[in-house]
């Protein structure tokens, strides 16, 4: 099945906001899942893992749309490109680290998708509305899980609150990442497809730092006049295809089994 | 050195409305609301599932498999079983 696009949007910039999406879902999924057999406690390592999956569930759901317009499969994006023409922002690439940086990382993450998905669900777009009220319902559960982890971890004793607190130290400048402007965005605002990386960063600054506060994690935010000021550099270049060494170490391994055989029917 | 492991939760888990819970199985959590969350990935992710209830195994008062007695039926009491009675299906009490 393929779809058109409304031809008053900007096709080029829909497709780049639907890549960075799926990319997004694509390599923290597959992070997560390094995790299997290896968390801290058997129900933990059930519980990352099902969230590993549904992150590349849902990566497959935003390559379908992407295949919708475009023609080109999922396995293609995800098996048959270079890691250099990946839009994923660089947090979703690093390498797993202790499970307190995972479990920063991941809540960050699903702030993040509270926000954008919560913002979709009012998109021009009438796809990108329809799958974000479907996602968002998993999203919920991964939010409460990872914000369980961090609400009990933050301050229950003095090791976990130390790795945590060097999770938020080394992720938080990563998760700005995210939020890196894509190109075409202004187009994309103008016509009502989504508010844009500034309007869903100051939401995500708004969930984030009361929470982690709470949490007795220290935030490199300020607040001015009600918002919430970050000044420290984001850890951009991402969505301009810029990438490090640890995307380049992640598609070789997720891609390792298909370019054995890329014509195999499995 | 300090205990560090957590308490194991008794998961009770229901798959119609109206139905009995039953017991599943157990899980580990720090707390009531961590084990429904994690009684939720492992036992209602495949079966159908409208509810559950976690119980610490701690609020759990058991009888001992060493005390045959509690159990035991010295006298014939086979007059006092309602045979002579067809119970419902209380499975499906809508249809009736």
């Amino acid at each position: 099945m393929s779809i058109d696009l409304p031809s008053s949007l900007p096709r080029e910039s829909v497709l780049s906001l639907i890549l960075a999406l799926a990319d997004d879902e694509l390599m923290l999924g597959h992070r997560d899942s390094e995790w299997t057999g290896h968390s801290p406690i058997l129900e933990e390592d059930i519980a990352f893992s099902n969230i590993a999956q549904d992150e590349l569930g849902h990566s497959l759901v935003w390559y379908s749309l992407y295949e919708q317009l475009t023609g080109k499969s999922p396995d293609a994006m995800a098996f048959e490109r270079s890691w250099s023409e990946f839009a994923c922002c660089h947090f979703v690439t690093y390498p797993k680290g202790d499970f307190g940086y995972t479990v920063v990382r991941q809540y960050l993450f699903d702030e993040a998708e509270q926000a954008r998905l919560a913002a979709f669900e009012q998109s021009t777009l009438q796809s990108l509305r329809e799958i974000s009220g479907k996602l968002i319902r998993e999203e919920a559960y991964h939010l409460l899980h990872s914000k369980g982890l961090v609400e009990r971890l933050g301050d229950a004793t003095e090791e976990s609150h130390r790795h945590m607190q060097a999770g938020v130290d080394q992720a938080f400048p990563q998760a700005l990442g995210m939020f890196e402007k894509l190109e075409g965005e202004d187009g994309l605002i103008e016509k009502g497809v989504f508010p844009g990386n500034d309007a869903l960063k100051r939401e995500w600054l708004d969930r984030v730092v009361p929470m982690l506060t709470s949490a007795k994690l220290t935030v490199p935010a300020s607040q001015t006049n009600g918002s919430h000021i970050v000044d420290i550099k984001p850890d951009d270049g991402g969505r301009k295809k810029s990438h490090t060494q640890h995307l380049k170490q992640l598609v070789d391994d997720l891609q390792q089994v298909y370019r054995i055989a890329p014509k195999a029917k499995w | 050195m300090t205990d560090t492991q957590w308490d194991t939760y008794e998961v009770f888990h229901q798959t119609k409305k109206g139905d009995a819970h039953i017991h599943v199985g157990s899980v580990h959590a720090p707390d009531p609301q961590m084990a429904l969350q994690m009684a939720r990935d492992q036992f209602a992710r495949r079966l159908k599932c409208v509810s559950i209830w976690v119980v610490n195994s701690k609020d759990v008062t058991a009888t001992d498999y060493q005390d045959d007695d509690f159990f035991a039926q010295i006298t014939d009491k086979s007059y006092r079983d309602p045979k002579a009675f067809e119970a419902p299906d209380k499975e499906s009490p809508d249809e009736h």
